[in-house]
């Protein structure tokens, strides 16, 4: 079902407004710059699990540095993402840990000085005394062990205090019908494990905070975030200063992937900095305390699967596990989101699932692009092949026969957000992708020779636009706005949505630019807003950006509409439903005139003026809107590699990239979503982890990205060998049609890279990354005939 | 530690400055110049985040001695438009859709503009091989490939 | 050890000399001292900034005119602080030195190679470095000069371990000697990296000297598989003077395999590198081979 739509603005395309972007004027978190501020440096811990007796900061205070401890920050026990209602909150965590360090690098005290060198000597000069040290827990199995060092004792979920026996953070099992009957119905059954490790964003800006203590005993903050107001709350509390008196700017942000959705480690540090010194306090992070800050999510799965011989699944049995590390950000949410994105791919008839989270002494674990989806994608979309395989049947039309598509119910969210699916392009990418890439010509493994191989696997995946369902849930979702008509015409558009860079910003003024017809280049959502000027958002996450975010814009923008088309027809003396709204390009300017009478327009600029000088009033409004829906946004790759048998080196050749969004607002950013999502991907396949040393409990690294290795422009194929294509779908409850992009866009591309690597040797790798010298191994162990790595 | 007096010229801009010994050239130019276009990302090299012109041909400012500068032409990102009008390498970036976050934009088309300095026509691998030490994690590094190309076949010269 | 690589911590007088001599006298003036020599800083800056490196003096040579040059009229001489990319630049590198070119077009990135210099690679004598198996495959010389006079040692002389070189501390690295090119000799130069941008997790320069079909010499260097560059010499014994075929090559591959000496580290394994060695043995072979034709 389609609907074409004419649009002025929405899907065309415009020269991207971050001008400052290439000029160097941008200005992010890190390159705030207050008069007369601090520069601050955080004391981070070498050791994993350590008991802290005493910190004496008597020579790093006689260099006449500003030094806050345990002691000089509240004691309020928090969790730093309040995404989730307070009922599923988990806390652990506060500002400075009083007890002990649970992993290395977790901050212990700061200082704040002159200069960033005077800052650094000083908390080199603090001498801490330490107690009892404990082995570190590392692996997940170490994690898991009855005999492993508790984490923790007890923390608290929301006003419940929680015993924590075996480091169990939390966990979540979820059934629907019956999997031991569906098992019985099933004539195939596939029981394989999978691993997904932890990777580290590699966001390129690091975290920063800026901190300017007000007269009032208020401060102002810039600091790198996805969601302004949860900082204000969150200071807020654990300060206990009043929100009228915090103020968060909203900034630009250098990258982020979740990193950012919880307020950073640093920031209440800085502010407790800023308050005792009384100045402005700066702190930046450095990469190598960035590494240790926050990584993704790694999951373990075990994934059992029923499927009756003519293709139709009968039962699903999924376990994870979780290592979290020292802290428990959003590890309850997270198994929920993992349930319900193994849930929603494919129409398993009865499923189990249980998931754990385990603490462990590693940086904390927080969402990365996609929040499990990529992590249980894996594993799904391998096993399909696995049951295609096994079935004899082609591994698309396996695919076109079970997958979760419109008018299924969907519960990507998990099972508290159910929804019926309204738009949807899966068969639309997958028809379309089999001839794009040459599907039917890529020949079985076991029919190939010679020492470069090619093959070409298959994967879809979604994410859902937002958490938004039909009842407000576990999980807290709206946004708002303020759209003011300016007196000449020209439209302010106050947000608090961030932008990551893919284009939200833009798609807001579009969507303003469409509603009240006024040129996309005279629509203002720049920065210069902040927590006092804006109405709560969430935060930008969760791929809300567009439907829940520009969704709530276009609530707003049509709210003026109506006071525009409200105060015009008193200039008309007419009704407002006799009048048209228009975008004349030739002006520059929305203009209004009575239906059938173009040529009596008045500009929007003239009306608004008018109210001006007659001292009538602002065509303004804010307000929120919560959206009761998360529809799916689809994608499918299929990927072609190349692999070179004797140096076990993967090269990506082909890749055909098909997304469904509804209505693509900004068709080169949805693109570029798309294609960075494909080289994060490709990271996860063949490159990035960041392993622990068992030992010493370090990153094995050092937290220099000199180990860290991410794809480069080389990495990714020729321009000519991509092909990005879009499915024509129509979201009616999305603002003009649209869902989002960002996270679906990572979901399958390790699992089709993966499946193609199947396709090219006959081997199934079941953990990645797959590097040269694990495919090397694993090419050298087939020959042999030893033990392969493969599913059969 | 005595200080160093030094005399450099920023974006065509003499300059004299007192450094420490120990100063890098990326601070200088972003706590004490302003000049917070050229970006921290790894602060050992591997980023490419922190590029600038020293005497017009890229180097890394995080691992550049700002006593080291003493005698030489430094252009950051902000010296790279001539006043309003931006270089033809700034406006492909923005016509191609090759800036997201914009963290690494800076360097990437400090990079850029000298790839076509020393190469007027490279090829997409010849640029992809240029460029492999700029690191991005947004745009999947296709959006500037293409940008770079488009300038090079002297495309979108019109200003925004 | 908490690091902060954005900024260089350590104190330490700065010295920027603008000819040899001035050089020399420094190095002499402070040699009680923990000096240490900055060239292009792309190891030093980061070693500081990563391992807490401390000096007392820090000399930057960069700045000595004299150092900084490419003659090409006999073989090739390359001045100490010649950026690495300027030696590149030279058509008679591209065309006759093609080890010593993609070696160096190996390395990092532009700007890595517009700041990193011979003295610098040489100096800091890894076992990864890339200029380093090309040199020591053409027999390079290195010159060093002190305050009493100059000696020219073998590249392959000049480094004797992990970061460790046969260097006096009153002496300066002022030149490097590549000998002259003449027909049938062709070179190569592979590298395994996990990324393009990366140091090698092995990496290999053939050096050959072609008569017809016979091997006449060669010199093969394997890097990232010993605590220095590795000549394998027992490799080379086994190829000079022979007839050529494939069944030779696989037999010098196999032997080469067998004389490096490689760990495992983090950024591949022993296993990995002794199977690359065959492979690029062989294919860096027939690369030089073929140029060796002329």
């Amino acid at each position: 079902m389609l609907e074409k739509k004419q649009f002025d603005v929405i899907g065309k395309r415009f020269d991207i407004k971050n001008i400052g972007k290439v000029t160097g004027e941008e200005v992010y978190s890190c390159d705030v710059n207050i008069p007369g501020q601090l520069y601050a440096v955080v004391l981070r811990s070498p050791y994993s699990h350590a008991e802290i007796k005493k910190i004496d900061y008597t020579e790093a205070e006689k260099m006449g540095a500003i030094c806050i401890g345990p002691d000089d920050v509240p004691d309020t026990l928090y969790n730093e993402r309040i995404v989730s209602i307070p009922d599923k909150t988990y806390r652990d965590r506060t500002v400075l840990p009083k007890d002990k360090v649970r992993h290395v690098g977790e901050a212990i005290t700061a200082c704040a000085a002159e200069t960033e060198e005077k800052a650094f000597t000083a908390i080199k000069k603090i001498k801490v005394e330490w107690g009892r040290k404990w082995k570190p827990v590392v692996t997940l199995d170490d994690a898991m062990d009855s005999n492993a060092s508790a984490i923790y004792d007890h923390v608290y979920l929301g006003e419940k205090k929680v015993d924590v026996k075996n480091n169990l953070a939390c966990e979540r099992n979820i059934a629907v019908g019956d999997v031991e009957e569906g098992f019985k119905e099933a004539d195939i059954i596939v029981d394989e494990t999978f691993n997904i490790k932890r990777i580290y964003h590699m966001q390129l800006e690091t975290k920063s905070t800026v901190c300017k203590p007000e007269a009032n005993g208020g401060i102002t903050l810039w600091t790198t975030t996805q969601g302004i107001h949860n900082v204000r709350i969150l200071l807020g509390h654990i300060f206990n200063i009043s929100l009228s008196k915090i103020n968060v700017k909203r900034i630009t942000l250098g990258g982020s992937f979740g990193s950012s959705i919880q307020m950073n480690s640093i920031t209440p540090i800085c502010v407790a900095l800023a308050l005792k010194a009384k100045k402005p306090v700066k702190l930046v992070t450095s990469r190598e305390e960035d590494m240790y800050d926050h990584s993704s999510y790694p999951l373990k799965t075990r994934l059992k699967v029923g499927v009756k011989k003519d293709g139709t699944l009968t039962a699903a049995h999924c376990q994870v596990w979780v290592e979290i590390g020292g802290h428990n950000i959003q590890a309850y949410p997270y198994l929920g989101c993992v349930a319900g994105w193994f849930a929603s791919l494919y129409k398993w008839k009865n499923i189990k699932y249980e998931g754990k989270a385990i603490y462990s002494n590693k940086g904390p674990s927080c969402a990365r692009r996609g929040y499990g989806s990529p992590q249980i994608n894996f594993p799904v979309e391998n096993t399909m092949d696995i049951l295609a395989e096994k079935l004899g049947v082609d591994p698309v039309h396996f695919r076109l026969q079970n997958y979760v598509g419109r008018g299924d119910e969907f519960w990507g969210q998990g099972p508290t957000v159910k929804s019926i699916i309204r738009s949807c392009g899966v068969e639309e990418m997958l028809v379309k992708g089999v001839e794009l890439i040459g599907w039917d010509k890529r020949g079985n493994p076991d029919e190939k020779s010679g020492t470069i191989r090619k093959g070409i696997g298959v994967a879809r995946g979604f994410h859902t636009s937002g958490t938004g369902g039909p009842r407000a849930g576990e999980v807290i979702d709206y946004s708002g706005a303020t759209v003011k008509i300016n007196e000449d015409g020209s439209v302010d558009v106050i947000t608090a949505l961030m932008d990551h860079g893919g284009g939200t910003w833009d798609a807001g003024a579009k969507v303003v630019a469409e509603v009240l017809k006024v040129p996309f280049e005279k629509i203002s959502i720049d920065n210069g807003v902040d927590t006092r000027t804006t109405v709560f958002d969430v935060n930008t996450h969760a791929t809300r950006g567009i439907y829940c975010g520009c969704g709530a814009i276009k609530f707003v923008a049509e709210k003026v509409k109506e006071m525009l088309l409200n105060y015009a027809a008193t200039l008309f003396e007419d009704r407002p439903e006799n009048l048209d709204l228009a975008l004349n390009q030739e002006l520059s300017q929305g203009v209004i005139y009575p239906k059938g009478l173009p040529e009596n327009y008045k500009t929007i600029g003239e009306i608004a003026d008018h109210a001006r000088i007659n001292s009538v009033e602002t065509f303004s409004y804010t307000s929120t809107l919560r959206q009761k829906n998360c529809p799916p946004c689809f994608i499918t790759y299929f990927t072609e590699v190349e692999v070179d048998t004797r140096t076990g080196e993967i090269t990506i050749p082909r890749v055909v990239m098909l997304g469904d969004s509804g209505t693509i607002i900004n068709p080169e950013l949805w693109k570029g979503q798309i294609l960075g999502a494909y080289a994060l991907g490709l990271g996860v396949g063949k490159l990035e982890s960041i392993p622990y040393d068992k030992v010493t409990g370090k990153l094995k690294c050092n937290g220099f990205i000199t180990d860290f290795k991410v794809p480069t422009t080389i990495d990714m194929p020729n321009i000519d060998d991509i092909i990005v294509d879009h499915a024509h779908t129509y979201e009616p409850t999305g603002p003009f049609g649209a869902k989002g992009i960002g996270e679906a866009a990572l979901s399958a591309v390790a699992s089709s890279f993966g499946n193609a690597v199947y396709n090219a040797i006959g081997i199934r790798f079941h953990e990645l990354p797959i590097t040269p010298e694990i495919m090397l191994k694993a090419l050298e162990e087939k020959e042999i005939g030893g033990k392969v790595r493969n599913a059969n | 530690m005595r200080k160093i007096p030094i005399e450099f010229s920023i974006n065509g801009q003499e300059r004299e400055a007192l450094v420490n010994s120990n100063d890098l050239l990326i601070n200088i130019l972003r706590d004490d110049l302003y000049l917070t276009g050229t970006k921290y990302g790894c602060g050992i090299g591997e980023c490419g985040a922190c590029t600038v012109f020293l005497n017009n041909e890229p180097i890394l400012s995080c691992l550049t001695l700002a006593a080291a500068v003493d005698g030489k032409e430094i252009t950051t990102i902000e010296g790279l438009a001539k006043g309003n009008e931006l270089h033809p390498m700034q406006i492909a970036f923005l016509k191609n859709a090759a800036v997201q976050c914009g963290f690494c934009t800076p360097g990437m088309i400090l990079t850029a503009v000298a790839l076509l300095k020393e190469n007027p026509s490279p090829t997409e691998e010849e640029i992809k091989d240029y460029m492999r030490g700029n690191l991005c994690r947004c745009t999947g590094y296709v959006q500037i490939v293409k940008a770079i190309k488009t300038c090079a076949e002297g495309g979108e010269n019109e200003s925004i | 050890m908490q690091t902060n690589t954005k900024i260089l911590a350590q104190e330490f007088e700065y010295l920027s000399p603008k000819t040899i001599d001035e050089a020399l006298d420094l190095l002499d003036k402070y040699k009680d001292k923990n000096i240490k020599i900055l060239a292009g800083g792309t190891d030093l800056l980061v070693k500081m900034k990563t391992i807490d490196l401390k000096i007392d003096y820090l000399i930057n040579i960069k700045n000595i005119s004299e150092l900084n040059f490419v003659d090409t009229n006999q073989g090739l001489r390359i001045g100490a602080v010649t950026p690495l990319s300027h030696i590149i630049r030279e058509e008679k590198v591209k065309m006759k030195y093609s080890a010593l070119y993609e070696g160096i077009m190996s390395i990092a990135a532009p700007a890595i190679r517009n700041m990193g210099t011979m003295a610098g690679n040489l100096g800091n004598a890894s076992p990864a470095a890339d200029t380093v198996p090309p040199l020591i495959a053409y027999g390079a010389e290195v010159k060093l000069q002190g305050k009493r006079g100059e000696r020219t040692v073998l590249v392959e002389d000049f480094i004797i371990g992990v970061g460790k070189t046969i260097i006096k501390p009153n002496e300066l690295i002022t030149e490097i000697n590549i000998p002259q090119i003449n027909k049938n000799i062709g070179s190569a130069f592979l590298k395994k990296s996990r990324v393009k941008a990366d140091l090698s997790k092995i990496n290999l320069a053939i050096y050959l000297k072609r008569e017809g079909n016979i091997c006449k010499d060669c010199k093969i260097v394997f890097g990232s598989v010993a605590i220095k560059v590795l000549r394998a010499e027992k490799t080379e014994n086994l190829l000079k003077g022979q007839i050529v075929n494939s069944e030779l090559i696989n037999k010098v591959a196999e032997k080469a395999s067998c004389e490096i000496k490689p760990i495992d580290d983090i950024r591949s394994t022993a296993e990995y590198r002794i199977a690359m060695s065959k492979e690029m043995l062989k294919d860096g072979f027939e690369l030089a081979w073929a140029r060796a034709k002329d």
